[in-house]
């Protein structure tokens, strides 16, 4: 790469690296002076730079198809955990109603009894016993009129024994079972709060994932569409170039 | 992270056409370069952390595009082979037209583009890759190389050798050349 020397020569014609790198103009300055003296003295060398340029400028032209790209990265939803049935909306609120009703039932003591009497419902905690299967309505009647009666003879024999009973014994019944009853309730409080709360989670996630179904749905749908309207746009197309040619043939 | 995700969103839509452009001429199948695309900056996005901007960015999603076309080619055991469209958009070209050029001359580059496509596809994966690199991406020859894992001198032979292959087949398509002489 000294010059037109007749080696210098042969090692450029014979150097297609350095060919393409003139090509390409990534060549440092001294070696381009070089090779364009050599290109001045040299046709072959002259002449396959210039078919190597015609072929640049050829394969500039290859362009590819369009798309519809839109690519996009999205953070994947919270996976809830796997069930053996398909949550759904619907599911959700329907079993949300019957925890709150059996919740309910449960703070209220919902008895629900059948018998000859027809259907019973009551509430509260103050009935004594539950209904034995085979006791009819009238020997339940009977029966409680007994007890009634025990306990107020029970209450009168007290009250004529003139047991002075002190008050702080009295006091100290009343405040443990005050404090039996406000345990049970915040324990209840907090089981209708979890619950409500896991509920609540389990909608949300559901509902994200029936968003993000819809929103594929929508995704399909669009690309169907697009679909038609490519194949309708090649059809036209296709008859386009049919009648070009046919125009061309006629002429 | 959220701000990471929007940050490189950004990105992808940056690089998306010319990642897919990529993934296009080397493995020539319209549908399955989208994948690759796609993959792309999936990939790029979960190595993100790894990414200690040694290289260019461009260049890090170019090494994961080529290597997803290399793995699809091998997957699929057969030469890419572009799917040259069956006739001319008119409509379309139309919108390319310059004021200087006339309908035959945009039907004749249009027709020049598939016949260079086709003989694109029948070089070598190592030549057309290189050659893909240079006159479409611009990547330098030192770049190529770095990609492609060869030396420099590798390079600039396989892209002479890619080009006169192109050449002679073009001229046997029929295609004449508007340069040179």
């Amino acid at each position: 790469m000294t010059g037109c020397t007749p080696a210098g020569r042969i090692d450029m014609c014979d150097s297609k690296e350095l060919l393409v790198s003139f090509l390409y103009d990534e060549i440092d300055p001294v070696a381009k002076r070089d090779f364009q003296k050599h290109l001045s003295t040299c046709v072959e060398c002259r002449d396959e730079l210039a078919e190597l340029g015609a072929t640049r400028a050829q394969i500039a032209t290859w362009t590819p198809p369009d798309a519809d790209l839109g690519f996009r990265i999205i953070r994947e939803a919270e996976s809830p955990k796997r069930r053996w049935f398909q949550w759904s909306p619907a599911w959700g609120f329907a079993a949300a109603a019957v925890v709150l009703l059996s919740i309910s039932a449960a703070i209220a003591n919902l008895h629900i009894s059948y018998g000859s009497e027809g259907l019973t419902v009551r509430t509260g905690w103050n009935h004594a016993t539950e209904t034995q299967p085979g006791v009819t309505a009238v020997d339940w009647k009977a029966k409680a009129q007994e007890l009634d009666r025990r306990v107020l003879d029970l209450e009168q024999a007290q009250s004529q024994q003139s047991v002075v009973r002190t008050a702080s014994a009295s006091d100290l019944s009343e405040q443990r079972v005050r404090e039996i009853v406000g345990q049970s309730e915040t324990r209840q409080q907090r089981l209708v709060s979890a619950r409500l709360a896991e509920m609540m989670r389990e909608y949300d996630a559901q509902r994200r994932l029936d968003l993000v179904s819809i929103g594929q749905g929508m995704t399909r749908l669009q690309n169907s569409s697009g679909a038609d309207l490519k194949q309708t746009k090649d059809l036209l197309q296709r008859y386009l170039v049919r009648t070009a040619l046919e125009e061309k043939e006629e002429k | 992270m959220g701000g990471d995700l929007d940050s490189f969103n950004q990105l992808v839509l940056r690089w998306e056409r010319p990642i897919y452009a990529l993934a296009y001429r080397v493995i020539g199948r319209e549908e399955d370069a989208r994948d690759v695309a796609q993959e792309t900056f999936l990939r790029a996005f979960r190595a993100l952390k790894g990414f200690k901007g040694q290289a260019k960015f461009s260049s890090w999603l170019y090494r994961i595009t080529l290597n997803l076309c290399r793995d699809w080619i091998r997957r699929e055991r057969r030469t890419p082979l572009v799917q040259a469209p069956e006739g001319v958009d008119v409509i379309e070209l139309a919108g390319e037209e310059t004021p200087s050029e006339t309908v035959e001359e945009l039907v004749s580059r249009h027709e020049l583009g598939r016949a260079v496509a086709k003989a694109m596809s029948q070089l070598p994966e190592e030549q057309r890759t290189a050659i893909i690199l240079k006159e479409y991406h611009g990547l330098t020859f030192q770049e190529i190389a770095d990609l492609l894992d060869c030396p420099l001198s590798t390079v600039k032979t396989r892209l002479y050798q890619g080009l006169t292959v192109l050449r002679k087949q073009l001229r046997e398509a029929g295609v004449e050349s508007t340069f040179g002489k």
